[in-house]
């Protein structure tokens, strides 16, 4: 390996629309709105709507934030990975070509990267920086972008015309918010800080538990997901992948100070404390972060929405450990350890404390 | 220095069937093909990238390699030997990004083994007269080379956003399934071969590296006036410009692998010869890379 040092988050930037959008609001604009409590099984209160933008949009935003409070500027970016899901980048149309990356590389000005979109589906931008860091670790490039814009709503918006009774597949597309996210990677100075493991793992076996495809039924682009059966294979391997990436970068659960995991809804994150307790025969001794009673799912960006918000507020500081926990529909597991260095003095320097 | 070989190359070349073939059936066929010429086991393949633009059904998630994994075998389960599998799309030179990736990944110490792989088909039944592409797949097996003298050299990707406007492709989906759209001007394949030289002399600068040495320019099959104005373009002599159109005419993300894998199985290409691949694709994006066999 020709470098061996860690990478580490040298920037973040979010962008979360100002439109917010509340579950009782949606569920009345449900044709038929379920008979269920989806508030309180979800605990999704509500979640942001972009309005005239579309996901592209979000991307460029969040990228203009990260490059903010960066020491670099859009030229010096070696390169950039657009892993965003919904590519609504037009009303009605989603784009395959050209990539996504190539247009935000041209409105934020980043005329010399290398730039490609990457998929896959929530834990896209957990791909996004495994791939950059290869990148960075192998010596081809010094300092790169990983970013996504989620527009969830068009989804949202055919379920609330599709849905048909309580139990309907597109349910898990209420709980969809809009985000932009974008990350500035480089080498760390010290291995004490940044990115220390990042597994990714896919079981091609249980792909068939969530998808997203244009609508049979009409217009519009639909979220399929068979909640119960993701939710139930998810927690019989993910506690596993948990314990071999804590062992692997070297710590125990005792070091660990917050555990980031993806924003599905309340109810799953509880549930899947329980899970780990039980994996692991004791109580996790760190405390889950989450923000998805406020946002909703925000998909790929969900990660870095809890961390933007967990850093204003002054809760992870310098020296922080901390454990990504995540996957998507694929299905895919991902886990990452990652040692905060001064990023939080810096961000709340630049964005103000909450 | 350590170079990534093409360790084994699988195909599926175009044909023509009453009811078609899909993107998968050709992406499972190239997988097929290219684990059958490999030393590999399919549990071998560590990470699996799947660059197709183009799939069944217009599926946005889950990622569609895991769709090939799954039907290729490749551990499927949570248990046992591990693999990782994801969609990466740029255009045309989605092939070339997606081997550039796993060559590094390569290299990074992560993994010991990879498979790039891509398929092109279009899902509607009534396909957009713009879509001219003829349904292929095509795969890529690397490893770490046991010869330093053959393998991969650099790579040079550039983007050109002044020609963004040329070529575009998306799903609309003001009707149920979807339906793919193509929008493409007459300007796009002057645009390519004003492209494609800075890359070329670029690519050749880094290796080091003159005309004279290279036997062949593999270039993206895109059409017969673009390969015959090719040669001007980038300097170099017609008969070391790979010319296959009328075998297998524009496949996309395939054009390159599919030509590559005929002259190989026509014997034409020998050991101690230097290769160009180059891709073009929208954006503009154009890709190259030097291959030592």
């Amino acid at each position: 390996m020709a470098n061996q040092k860690n990478i580490k988050i040298e920037s973040l930037g979010i962008y979360l629309p100002e439109t917010v959008l509340t579950t009782s609001e949606l569920l009345s604009q449900c044709k038929h709105p379920p008979s269920l409590d989806f508030e309180r099984i979800t605990g999704i209160r509500e979640r942001r709507k972009a309005v005239g933008e579309y996901a592209v949009d979000l991307a460029v935003k969040s990228a203009e934030n990260a490059l903010k409070m960066s020491r670099y500027s859009a030229e010096d970016l070696d390169m950039i990975i657009c892993t965003s899901i919904s590519k609504y980048n037009r009303k009605d149309e989603v784009d395959f070509e050209p990539s996504t990356s190539m247009m935000i590389r041209k409105r934020i000005g980043a005329l010399r990267t290398i730039n490609f979109d990457i998929n896959n589906a929530c834990a896209g931008m957990l791909n996004g920086i495994y791939v950059m860091e290869s990148f960075i670790k192998s010596g081809a490039i010094k300092c790169g972008m990983v970013v996504s814009g989620e527009l969830n709503m068009p989804l949202v918006d055919t379920s609330k015309q599709e849905i048909r009774h309580s139990f309907d597949r597109q349910l898990a597309a209420l709980t969809l918010g809009d985000c932009g996210a974008a990350i500035i990677l480089d080498k760390s100075d010290s291995d004490k800080y940044g990115l220390h493991q990042l597994d990714l793992i896919t079981g091609a076996k249980h792909n068939h538990y969530c998808y997203s495809k244009p609508s049979k039924r009409g217009p519009g682009g639909v979220l399929l997901t068979k909640a119960r059966g993701l939710h139930r294979k998810g927690a019989e391997h993910f506690p596993f992948y948990l314990k071999k990436t804590v062992e692997k970068s070297g710590w125990t659960m005792n070091d660990i100070d917050y555990g980031i995991p993806h924003q599905i809804s309340v109810g799953v994150i509880k549930k899947n404390i329980k899970v780990a307790n039980r994996f692991l025969g004791e109580k996790i001794p760190f405390r889950l972060l989450y923000n998805v009673e406020r946002v909703g799912n925000t998909t790929t960006t969900s990660y870095f929405i809890v961390l933007h918000e967990f850093l204003l507020n002054n809760t992870i500081r310098k020296d922080h450990n901390l454990l990504f926990v995540g996957g998507g529909s694929g299905m895919v597991i991902a886990h990452a350890t990652y040692t905060m260095d001064d990023l939080p003095e810096r961000y709340i320097s630049k964005f103000g404390s909450a | 220095m350590k170079k990534i070989r093409m360790e084994s190359i699988g195909v599926s070349y175009p044909r023509k069937k009453f009811w078609g073939i899909g993107s998968l059936s050709h992406a499972v066929h190239a997988g097929l093909h290219c684990l059958k010429n490999s030393n590999y086991h399919p549990m071998d393949v560590q990470v699996l990238i799947n660059c197709g633009i183009y799939r069944d059904g217009h599926y946005a998630e889950p990622a569609f390699s895991t769709f090939i994994q799954k039907k290729l075998g490749i551990n499927t389960e949570f248990q046992g030997r591990r693999t990782l599998s994801f969609d990466l799309q740029n255009g045309g030179c989605g092939m070339l990004s997606g081997i550039h990736v796993l060559i590094n990944l390569i290299l990074s110490g992560r993994i010991h083994s990879g498979m790039v792989i891509s398929s092109e088909a279009n899902a509607d039944k009534k396909p957009d007269p713009n879509y001219q592409y003829k349904n292929s797949g095509a795969a890529v097996m690397l490893d770490l080379s046991p010869n330093s003298q053959i393998g991969f050299g650099n790579f040079v990707f550039k983007s050109f956003e002044k020609y963004m406007n040329l070529y575009s492709s998306f799903v609309s989906l003001t009707q149920k399934y979807g339906r793919l759209l193509i929008k493409k001007t007459k300007e796009l394949e002057d645009a390519y071969l004003a492209c494609v030289q800075s890359v070329i002399k670029e690519l050749l600068d880094t290796e080091n590296l003159s005309a004279d040495d290279i036997s062949f320019v593999i270039p993206s099959q895109i059409s017969e006036y673009f390969l015959n104005k090719l040669p001007e373009n980038i300097c170099f002599s017609a008969e070391k410009i790979i010319n296959l159109t009328h075998k297998y005419t524009d496949t996309l993300t395939t054009s390159v692998f599919l030509s590559l894998k005929h002259l190989l199985d026509e014997k034409v290409i020998k050991p101690g010869q230097k290769i160009i691949l180059l891709t073009v694709g929208a954006g503009i994006t154009v890709g190259a890379s030097i291959y030592y066999f």
